[in-house]
This record gives C-alpha cells, sequence and structure tokens, in this order.
C-alpha cells in the first residue's frame, strides 16, 4: 500500500492498528504494553507489514495522560498564586461528592498544601490593583526551588484578561529553575472563573513531563524506523505535532476516546448517515457520543479523575459497565447489574479463569448471541457450560431458572446503556428517534437493536471496522489547534474593528503554528447575568446574537430575545484538512451463512442462520432473528429487523413496521 | 396485586428512576434563573396515585421530606388531569416560601395514575427584602407571597389570574415565569414517559411497579434497622440563638429502635420562636430523613418506602413543629441542619462506626445588597472526621450542597471585591482522624450597601465523636470586631466583612492523647 496514513490507537488490552490508503484498508492487533505504549505501537507498524518509507502520515492516539490523571502518577507540581486564594484547588466548588455518604471526599488535589505558594500581587477586573511584590516573588522561587518539583503551575487572579503579572512570575521561575516545566493559567485557558482556570493549568504542569519523556521516547523510536513524525490525538478530535502536545499536555487526556468518536463520526458520514448516536461498548466500560451533521461535539466541561479541565474535548458519556460487569442479586431480592467488573483478569465465568459470578458476557453466551467454544485473542476460549453453571448459581439466590437470569442481565444492562444514551441525547435537546445508533467495540453490536428498540430509534449501523474504529479514526483525523481570546462585553458593546483585530491575531498564530491552516471562527455568548456560554459560529459580529438565540433555544428549549446578551470569548478553530479516502466494500464472495444455532430471543428458543461477516459484501442481505459475526464482535439482528451491507461495508439495520 | 420478578422489577426501578431524573434535566435546562440551573437548587419526583413517592431526583436533601404534604395537599382538591398545581405556603405542604411546588396529576387513559412534583428554589418572592431570605422577619407574611394549594394550569391552559396575582408580587416577575414554566414542562415529561412506559410494558405491570419498587425500599431500609442494636438513646443540641435574642434554643430528640422500626421523637424541644428560625413540620421530616439515609446503604432509592419505617413525634408549638403565621425563612437553612446533626448525634450511639463526627452544622448564610443588587451566598465549612478517614475541608456538610460563586465571576457582578478565601488549616477537631478544615473569606464592600448574616456554631463548635476533640467555632467580623451569629448591618464603602466557618469534629483518641 502506498502513499498509506496509519492511525494506532492504544487500548487498555489492544493495540490496534489501520493502514488507509488507495481505497484499501489494512488493520493489526497487537498487545498493549502497558509500561511503554510506545513499543506496542513500534509492533502493531510491524504486524501491519506496512513499508515505513510510503508512508505519508502516522496518527496515534494513547492514554498516557489519563491514565496519569487517574493513577496520580504525574510530576511533583507546585503552584504559584495570589496571596489570600491559595487554596482554590482544594476547595473547589465547595460541593460535597455525595449527598449521603459523609465520610466520602473529593479526589485529592494535583498540588498538596505544602506546595501551594502565593504571591504579594492583586488584579482586578479593570486591571493591576495591587502590584507584584518583586520580594515575596524572590521569596516563592527559592521556596519551589527547595521544594524539589519538577513542574510549576502559575495561576493568578484574574490574569484571564490581565497576564502581565504571571507572565513576570513565569519569567523569573524559567530563569532561575530552566530544568523545571512551568505552565501560565493565562497561556493554557485564558478564561475566567479561577476554579477551573487552576485545575486546567495544573493538571497540564503536572501531565507535562511525563506526556514529554513518552511522546520524545516515540518520536525518537520512529525516526530510528524511518516513519514519519507521529502526530498525537488530542482530546479535541483533531491531531497535532509532538513538540505542540507537549506545549498542550492537558489537551491529550481523551487523546483515546476522541479516535473513536471522530472514526464513527467518519464511517457513519460516508453512509450517508451524519446524525447519530455512538454506542461503544467494551470489556468494563461503555462510551456513547452525539454526532451532528457529520460532527463529533466539543464540551468544555469536562472531569476527568476529578479534576475539571476546561479545553475542547470531544463530548462522549462513559458509564462503568460493560460485557465484565457482574450481575449479583441485592439484599432486597432484586437482580442487579455492576458496576463491579469481573475485567479480563479472571473475566467472565465462561473464561473458566476462576471468575464464578456471571457477567453480561457469560449471559449473551447461555442465549446463543455467542458462540460456545468462541476463541478471544487466540488465547482464551468460551466455555457455555461454566456460564450455565454461574448464572443457575445466581438463579438459586433469586428464584429464577438460569434462562431467565441471563435474559434479565440483558435486560439490567440495557437498561443503564439506556440511560446513558437519553443522557447524551434528551438532555442536550436532542431527539433520540432523530438520529441512528452506530454500535462498535467488542459488545455493541450485540446489544444495539434491543437499545434502539427502547429509544425509539429506527436505524442500527454496525461499521466493518468497528472494531479498530478509533485506529481508523486517527487516520482521518485533521490536524488541528485551538485559539481562545477573552472578550468580556456586553454585544452591543462589541467594537467591530477590535473583534476583527483579535481574530486576526489569532490566525495569525496560527498560520505560524501550522502550514495553510483553515480557519472556523468561534464566540462563545450567554444572556446577560448567566453563568454558562453558548458556543456559535462567529464570521461575523453581526449574526451573533441570532445565532445565539436559535442554539439556545435547541440545547435549552426558549430562547429570550429581549434580554440582553453578552459575549465572553472568542474562540479560533485552526485546522490543516488530510484527505480522506472512500472505502470500498467488495461484492459478497458467496456462501456467507457459515452455520446455525439456537439463539433465544425475548423467552423463545428460535434456530436462526450464523453470517460470517466476512464472507459478506456490498449488498448482502440480512433478515432478524439472525446473528452476524464480525471479525472481533457479534451482532444481534433481533425479530422484526432486516438489512444489508452497504458501499462502504457498514451494515445498515431498519426495524420494520409492526 | 401482581408480583414482579427480580428482573423486571429492576428494569423498571430503573427507567422510574429515569424519568425522575429526565423531569431533573427538562427543569435544569429549562429554567432561566441560575440558582436553579447552576446551584441546582431543586428536586424531581414522581408519586402514585395514593400519595406515596414511587422516585426521585434530588439535588437538595431539605427537599427529602416535604414533597409528599404537598401531594396530599392537592389531592383534597380534585386534580383533574390537565391540571398544574402552585403550593410554597410552610403550613400546608411547602418548607420555606422561595421553594415553589408544582404537582401535576399523571393520567394515562383519562385515569389519575400518579403526580408528578418538582420543587424549585426561585430567588425572588416578594417580601420584606430582595432575595426573599430576610433575616430579621418575625411573621410569615414579611417573607414573600404565600401560595396556598392553587391550579396554576387547568384542563391543559395558563390560568391567567392566578399566574398575574402571583407575579406582581415578585421583585424579578420574568425570571419567575420562566422558571415556573420549566417546571411544567418538566412535569408533562413525565406523564409522556409514563405513557411510553406503559405502552411498551402493560398498565398492570407498571402500576405494580409502583408497588413494588416502594416495598423494596421498605425492606431494605428494614433490613438496615434491624441491624442497629435495639433501644433508645437521646441526644441534644442548641441553636445559638433567634435573631432576637443570643440565649441557646435546645433542641432534644430520643431515638428508639424496635426491630425493624424506628421512632425519632423530639419532645423537650424548645417552643417556637420570634425570630425566623423555626421549622414547618415537612423541614423537620428532612432532615431526619437525611440522617437516616447517612446511615443506610448508599445504593436504596429514595421512595415512601425508604421512610416507611420511620415515625417522627414532633410537638406542635414547637421549633420543629411551628405553628401558623411564625417566620420560618431560616429554619429551611440553618435549623435543619441542626436537627440533623441531634438525630445523628443519637444514631451514633447505635452505631458509632457508621456516623461522622459533627460537621460545621450551618451554611454561613450571607446577603450582602443594596439598590439594584443582591448577593447571596452559603459557605462550606469542615466536614467531621469518621471512622475510615479524615473530614473534607471547606465544603457544605449537611441539608445544602450548593457550588460557590467564583471570585472572578463575584468581582465583575458586584461592587465588592473579596480579600481572602482560604482553609483555615488546623481549624478541623484533633483525633485518630482529624476533622476537616473550615473556611475564611473576607469581602470588602466599595460602596454602601447592607447585611445580613444567618450563621450558627460561633459558640458551640461542632463535637468530636469517640474521643475526638471539637471543630473550632466559626466567627463573624466586621472591619476585625465581632458580630454575633445572626445580625443585619449597615455597611459603608470599605468596610470589610470577614466570615469564618466552623472546623468539623475530629474522630476518635488522637495518639497524643492516648499515651499521655
Amino acid at each position: 500500500m502506498n502513499e498509506a496514513r496509519l492511525g494506532v490507537d492504544v487500548g487498555g488490552t489492544f493495540t490496534d492498528l489501520v493502514a488507509l490508503g488507495g481505497g484499501g484498508l489494512i488493520t493489526a492487533k497487537v498487545p498493549s504494553t502497558p509500561r511503554d505504549q510506545s513499543e506496542g505501537v513500534m509492533n502493531a507498524v510491524e504486524a501491519s507489514e506496512v513499508e515505513a518509507s510510503s508512508l505519508l502520515a502516522l496518527a496515534h492516539g494513547m492514554t498516557v495522560a489519563t491514565n496519569a490523571l487517574l493513577e496520580r502518577r504525574g510530576a511533583r507540581t507546585a503552584l504559584v498564586t495570589t496571596q489570600g486564594f491559595r487554596d482554590v484547588l482544594e476547595i473547589a466548588r465547595q460541593n460535597r461528592p455525595s449527598l449521603y455518604d459523609l465520610a466520602m471526599d473529593r479526589p485529592p488535589p494535583l498540588v498538596p498544601r505544602d506546595l501551594r505558594f502565593t504571591v504579594e500581587e492583586r488584579s482586578g477586573p479593570d486591571g493591576e490593583i495591587e502590584p507584584l511584590d518583586e520580594a515575596s516573588l524572590e521569596e516563592v522561587v527559592s521556596a519551589v526551588r527547595e521544594a524539589g518539583v519538577d513542574a510549576v503551575a502559575v495561576c493568578l487572579l484574574f490574569a484571564f484578561a490581565h497576564p502581565e503579572h504571571e507572565r513576570r512570575v513565569g519569567e523569573a521561575l524559567r530563569e532561575a529553575l530552566p530544568e523545571v516545566h512551568v505552565s501560565l493559567s493565562s497561556e493554557v485557558l485564558p478564561e475566567f472563573r479561577e476554579y477551573e482556570r487552576f485545575s486546567t493549568t495544573v493538571a497540564d504542569a503536572y501531565l507535562a513531563p511525563k506526556l514529554a519523556a513518552y511522546l520524545e521516547n516515540l518520536a525518537g523510536k520512529a525516526e530510528e524506523a524511518g516513519l514519519p513524525s507521529p502526530l498525537i490525538m488530542q482530546s479535541s478530535g483533531g491531531v497535532t505535532g509532538i513538540d505542540d502536545a507537549i506545549a498542550d499536555a492537558a489537551g491529550c487526556v481523551l487523546s483515546g476516546p476522541a479516535g473513536g468518536v471522530v472514526g464513527a463520526a467518519y464511517v457513519g458520514s460516508l453512509g450517508g448517515y451524519k446524525d447519530l448516536l455512538t454506542f461503544d461498548m467494551g470489556g468494563t466500560s461503555t462510551d456513547v457520543a452525539p454526532i451532528i451533521s457529520g460532527e463529533a461535539q466539543t464540551t468544555t466541561e469536562t472531569v476527568i479523575a476529578g479534576v475539571p479541565i476546561k479545553l475542547p474535548m470531544v463530548d462522549v458519556h462513559t458509564v462503568s459497565a460493560g460485557g465484565g460487569s457482574i450481575a449479583w442479586a441485592d439484599a432486597g431480592g432484586a437482580l442487579r447489574v455492576g458496576p463491579h467488573s469481573a475485567g479480563a483478569d479472571p473475566g467472565p465465568a465462561a473464561y473458566g479463569a476462576g471468575g464464578e459470578e456471571p457477567t453480561v458476557t457469560d449471559a449473551n453466551l447461555f442465549l446463543g448471541y455467542l458462540a460456545d467454544g468462541t476463541e478471544l485473542g487466540g488465547q482464551v476460549v468460551l466455555r457455555r457450560e461454566l456460564s450455565e453453571k454461574a448464572l443457575t448459581a445466581l438463579g438459586e439466590k433469586l428464584g429464577l431458572e438460569a434462562e431467565d437470569v441471563a435474559l434479565g442481565v440483558v435486560r439490567v444492562a440495557n437498561a443503564e446503556m439506556t440511560r446513558a444514551l437519553r443522557i447524551i441525547s434528551v438532555e442536550r435537546g436532542l431527539d433520540p428517534r432523530d438520529f441512528a445508533l452506530l454500535a462498535f467495540g467488542g459488545a455493541g453490536g450485540m446489544h444495539a437493536c434491543a437499545l434502539a428498540e427502547e429509544l425509539g430509534m429506527r436505524t442500527v449501523l454496525v461499521p466493518r471496522a468497528g472494531g479498530v474504529l478509533s485506529a481508523l479514526g486517527l487516520a482521518i483525523s485533521d490536524i488541528r489547534r485551538d485559539y481562545v481570546s477573552p472578550y468580556l462585553s456586553p454585544m452591543d458593546g462589541v467594537d467591530a474593528e477590535e473583534f476583527e483585530k483579535r481574530f486576526a491575531e489569532m490566525e495569525s498564530t496560527a498560520a505560524q503554528d501550522l502550514t495553510d491552516p483553515e480557519h472556523t471562527r468561534r464566540a462563545d455568548l450567554r444572556y446577560r447575568g448567566q453563568s454558562f456560554e453558548l458556543t456559535v459560529d462567529a464570521d461575523t459580529p453581526g449574526k451573533l446574537e441570532d445565532r445565539f438565540h436559535a442554539a439556545h433555544e435547541q440545547r435549552y428549549g426558549y430562547s429570550m430575545e429581549d434580554e440582553a446578551v453578552e459575549l465572553v470569548n472568542l474562540r479560533l478553530i485552526s485546522t490543516v484538512p488530510v484527505e480522506k479516502p472512500d472505502l470500498e466494500e467488495p461484492e459478497a464472495s458467496g456462501g456467507a451463512e457459515s452455520g446455525r444455532r439456537e439463539a433465544n430471543f425475548d423467552g423463545e428458543w428460535i434456530e436462526v442462520p450464523v453470517l460470517d461477516r466476512e464472507k459478506t459484501g456490498q449488498g448482502s442481505e440480512v433478515a432478524g432473528p439472525a446473528i452476524v459475526e464480525f471479525r472481533e464482535s457479534t451482532c444481534v439482528v433481533r425479530p422484526g429487523w432486516s438489512g444489508k451491507v452497504d458501499a462502504v461495508g457498514t451494515l445498515v439495520l431498519e426495524k420494520g413496521d409492526e | 396485586m401482581s408480583r414482579l420478578d427480580p428482573v423486571t422489577l429492576s428494569v423498571l426501578a430503573s427507567a422510574l428512576a429515569g424519568v425522575a431524573e429526565e423531569m431533573g434535566a427538562v427543569l435544569i435546562r429549562g429554567s432561566y434563573s441560575s440558582n436553579i440551573k447552576e446551584r441546582r437548587d431543586c428536586s424531581t419526583a414522581l408519586f402514585d396515585a395514593k400519595g406515596r413517592m414511587v422516585a426521585q431526583a434530588e439535588h437538595i436533601p431539605v427537599h427529602l421530606g416535604a414533597m409528599p404534604e404537598a401531594v396530599a395537599a392537592i389531592m383534597d382538591r380534585d386534580a383533574a388531569p390537565g391540571d398544574v398545581f402552585a403550593i410554597n405556603d410552610p403550613y400546608s405542604g411547602g418548607t420555606h416560601l422561595p421553594d415553589i411546588t408544582l404537582v401535576s396529576p399523571v393520567a394515562y387513559g383519562g385515569e389519575v395514575i400518579g403526580y408528578a412534583v418538582t420543587r424549585a428554589h426561585h430567588s425572588d418572592v416578594g417580601g420584606m427584602r430582595p432575595g426573599s431570605m430576610p433575616s430579621d422577619s418575625r411573621e410569615i407574611y414579611q417573607e414573600g407571597i404565600i401560595i396556598p394549594p392553587v391550579r396554576l394550569v387547568r384542563d391543559g391552559e395558563y390560568v391567567a389570574d392566578v399566574m398575574d396575582l402571583l407575579l406582581a408580587n415578585v421583585r424579578t416577575p420574568d425570571l419567575r415565569r420562566g422558571d415556573l414554566r420549566a417546571q411544567i414542562a418538566a412535569n408533562n415529561i413525565a406523564e409522556e414517559r409514563v405513557g411510553e412506559l406503559i405502552e411498551r410494558r402493560g398498565r398492570e405491570t407498571v402500576l405494580a411497579a409502583f408497588d413494588e419498587v416502594i416495598s423494596y425500599a421498605e425492606k431494605r431500609t428494614r433490613e438496615a434497622i434491624r441491624d442497629l442494636p435495639d433501644g433508645e438513646h437521646s441526644a441534644e443540641d442548641c441553636m445559638e440563638g433567634d435573631g432576637t435574642t443570643d440565649e441557646d434554643i435546645p433542641i432534644k430528640v430520643t431515638v428508639t429502635v424496635d426491630g425493624d422500626s424506628m421512632r425519632i421523637d423530639f419532645t423537650g424541644t424548645a417552643e417556637q420562636v420570634r425570630g425566623n428560625i423555626n421549622c414547618p413540620l415537612p423541614v423537620t421530616r428532612s432532615a431526619s430523613y437525611f440522617a437516616l439515609r447517612v446511615l443506610l446503604p448508599k445504593d436504596i432509592l429514595a421512595n415512601a418506602g425508604t421512610y416507611a419505617p420511620l415515625t417522627i413525634e414532633a410537638p406542635a408549638g414547637t421549633l420543629v413543629n411551628a405553628t401558623y403565621p411564625s417566620a420560618v425563612v431560616a429554619g429551611n437553612v440553618e435549623t435543619s441542619n441542626r436537627i440533623a446533626d441531634t438525630v445523628l448525634a443519637a444514631l451514633a450511639s447505635f452505631a458509632p462506626e457508621s456516623v461522622p463526627a459533627q460537621g460545621q452544622g450551618t451554611m454561613n448564610n450571607t446577603v450582602i445588597g443594596s439598590r439594584g443588587w443582591t448577593y447571596y451566598e452559603t459557605i462550606g465549612g469542615g466536614q467531621g472526621a469518621s471512622y475510615s478517614g479524615p473530614g473534607p475541608s471547606g465544603v457544605h456538610v449537611g441539608m445544602s450542597n450548593t457550588l460557590n460563586t467564583p471570585t472572578e465571576a463575584f468581582e465583575m457582578e458586584y461592587p465588592m471585591r473579596v480579600e481572602r478565601y482560604e482553609l483555615i488549616y488546623g481549624s478541623g477537631g484533633e483525633g485518630a482522624q482529624r476533622g476537616g478544615d473550615g473556611i475564611v473569606r473576607s469581602v470588602k464592600v466599595l460602596e454602601g450597601a447592607s447585611l445580613s448574616l444567618l450563621t450558627d456554631r460561633r459558640r458551640h463548635g461542632p463535637r468530636g465523636a469517640e474521643g475526638g476533640e471539637p471543630g473550632r467555632v466559626g466567627r463573624n467580623l466586621l472591619n476585625g470586631e465581632e458580630l454575633p451569629p445572626k445580625v443585619s448591618r449597615d455597611l459603608d464603602e470599605g468596610d470589610v466583612v470577614t466570615v469564618e466557618t466552623p472546623g468539623g469534629g475530629g474522630y476518635g483518641e488522637s495518639a497524643h492523647d492516648q499515651s499521655s
């Protein structure tokens, strides 16, 4: 394959690769290497047998930053802040995480009390109130030196509008401690509301040293192998170069899930489906996300491991339920599923690796959705008799037969998934019935038709590349950088020249950062007095208000045409688009039915055809009840559903009229 | 009554909780005011046709116990499909006037099968001071417009006369209209979703599920109570004055556990007072429910069954069951915390390892305003330490859980400046586990204004547990001079108001004490 683009995605268990070029698609899957994720990346490249010198690009999604946050294994980090405000990071928004569990605290702040230092200075809404005291700055610099930290976050009040003091503090720290990483809040996130800005900046400082070490190591290996310099997936759904990724460490925490959403948007659009809810069900967790008009949506409301990071990130909602979720009987005699998971070790009872409690996977196996004896990753073999044993044991506690337990586990798990899908649709003002459900991940296709029925959705899409959709998303991601300029003003006081000047400044910065970028201008607005903003397109200031009213109507169900509207931020998204090849699905090779087996639908055992997705092709038809086995996953086509494989290889299922 | 299998029970419990959650999402999404949208000072619930709560999405514990009274109040009034009732009267189903509750019958096929309920804290309902949270009210008429159960919507149409009367009595009628509209939309979604559930699962099954989720929750609560030893334990605590006097006002409680049921008796508590810290009975219920919930496993659903094993005795005419027309606005925000503290103290004798030491026990209500602007904030403090760990610092600990106002938003909005907003290190009580630290917040006013403080725990620090030391008391200061716990003052340009919030109590004897 010549002139191919590579996408390599590191997941918890496997590292996936997709090579895309000339209408063709090559995939590879190798075990992940958690200690140094870059080893798995190089193994995947080797396994794919692509010619290194012929590659156009190597895009990479990883979980290094996410894991460092989750496990609190980032750099030893200090905070320098305004006198009188030492504890903003710890007080947070002063709400407790659980209403009734009074012992539960928020996750500890990334910077402990003894590493939080204050300088004498103060700015307010109109600029400097108290000058920066050089003597107190000197004291802080030596205190930071003595603390022996690897990174420092400088977060001063009102620095989003008046960054002069922060810059001076940053300069002094960089001069005195050249080996220490320094992040300034006015650079990382020049937006008002101090807690969220401080939190984002501290995360940036906390992650930067680790991320730098990892990415520089990866870059070295890539160069050695003659590969292009890697592009790194950011949380926003666009890729960027190594240096920029390091400079924007906090923007990499959703590097992993972003690829999946971008891949889903791409595959959906190719088949003509632009409004989607994505449903990525894996072993321990499930990600759902809305895609509107072919575009992954972004939000700045993301909180990861208790740390708000207010940078644009793909809008993904994660629930901790998946194939490995354990079913149990609670003290009130109800059947419950999760939140505990059997994970990969010991795994579901069917693995025979010590797991004795039934999981969602065990229920799917018992019901015939998965085949008895299926091999997973060439290592584990699923054994139905073990699932049955575990389901029977649970059934004794509930007074139910194994079959009813299995059906119940699937129904209870589906009820949880339905709630997750409602959250990302209904709560955002979207009606799920206007969307198609795009299912991927190991277990997505098994539950999709049932979920669609619950939500009144009539179309389910199961892409051929469902097992490697994240890697596919990486391969076709545009290069992207985000810029923001705070501009707090009532709309009727916005100066058109100033408006233009600020965008022009950002665009000229972007032109230095990127080669021939395309720009999208956007703006955050709110009704006066509101404490949240909505982002709308902002090519000219003239149309902003109308767009804002319309966006408010869409999102919140009403608008207030008489209320004063305020401008809060100007945003620039600069992209260098990459060419997105079409996928081509070959014609069916004939004889797709690989066998028949008994499967249970709503309590009835039916002998259904089992189709091998590798032997079906463009135009192949399927009518439920049936099972379609993909290379890495299984799709259950419920009674009443039918469809066919489209020109890009997506199995499109439609619900018939009842 | 058909009994549901464990699977259908679980699926429908999830679906019904989903209905309440979606009501909450619609309300928060559609509301106009930041108090509901951002601070989430609202709750939603679904009730059955007998007026029993089936599912609730709660954001604020103080809303817990008060909804059933509101539903009972409208069931007496021939509620018909298409009606929406409004109510805020603390003496017929409300808590305090700013909390307006809307109740709609949920109908299927023309028959009322349940009720949808939303409760939201409206940022102004009229009365003697902007924000309707006066520190110096002496009777309820001063606290705002009183809404007995009245139809706001009849047969799907707004009752314009009622709406006009209501809006004529509040300072921000456009916001109120918007927030009420959001509450109505939330009530409507409940009828739609329950209808869909019935279409899919059948009427009998869904109605059976109402019964089953209630008896399921009751069963689990009874099991948790049965795990406690039988017996009777009392506890006493107090409020530090009511705004007209600085005398301590005692609250007394006796908790009796008998098998799988529990009785909470407030006999011995002080008479109702002249100030506004009185509690109507629903507030006392909410605080008692809160204390019980702290003991229960965290995955128990909240519905009528959860509280069925509990009986509450609160003599009429006392601080915890005030009679008309006592002023009550601060009962909801201050006394409720002390009731919860006192009940928890009695419960600790049954299960010392399950109850943490006392938290700050006050919301530190701060109101500063002048012509054209009003600022209202509650300030977090120290949580008590527990058997399992130290107390969290700088959080809301009891009946509230609202967010703070960011300093940068505050200074752009008001003619004031925050001089200090930090934790008071070491203010949590010593112990094997330390109590959480309180907060110090200093605000300088840049023009003349008036100040109201409704605070407590300024003389008696939050108690430690199992030998732990008490948390440090809070303090209110004006230019460095100490103010009483409940006070109103005029401020001059340049005055600095400082509120220091209490630390939480420690848990267990500290190693130092044990060795000596």
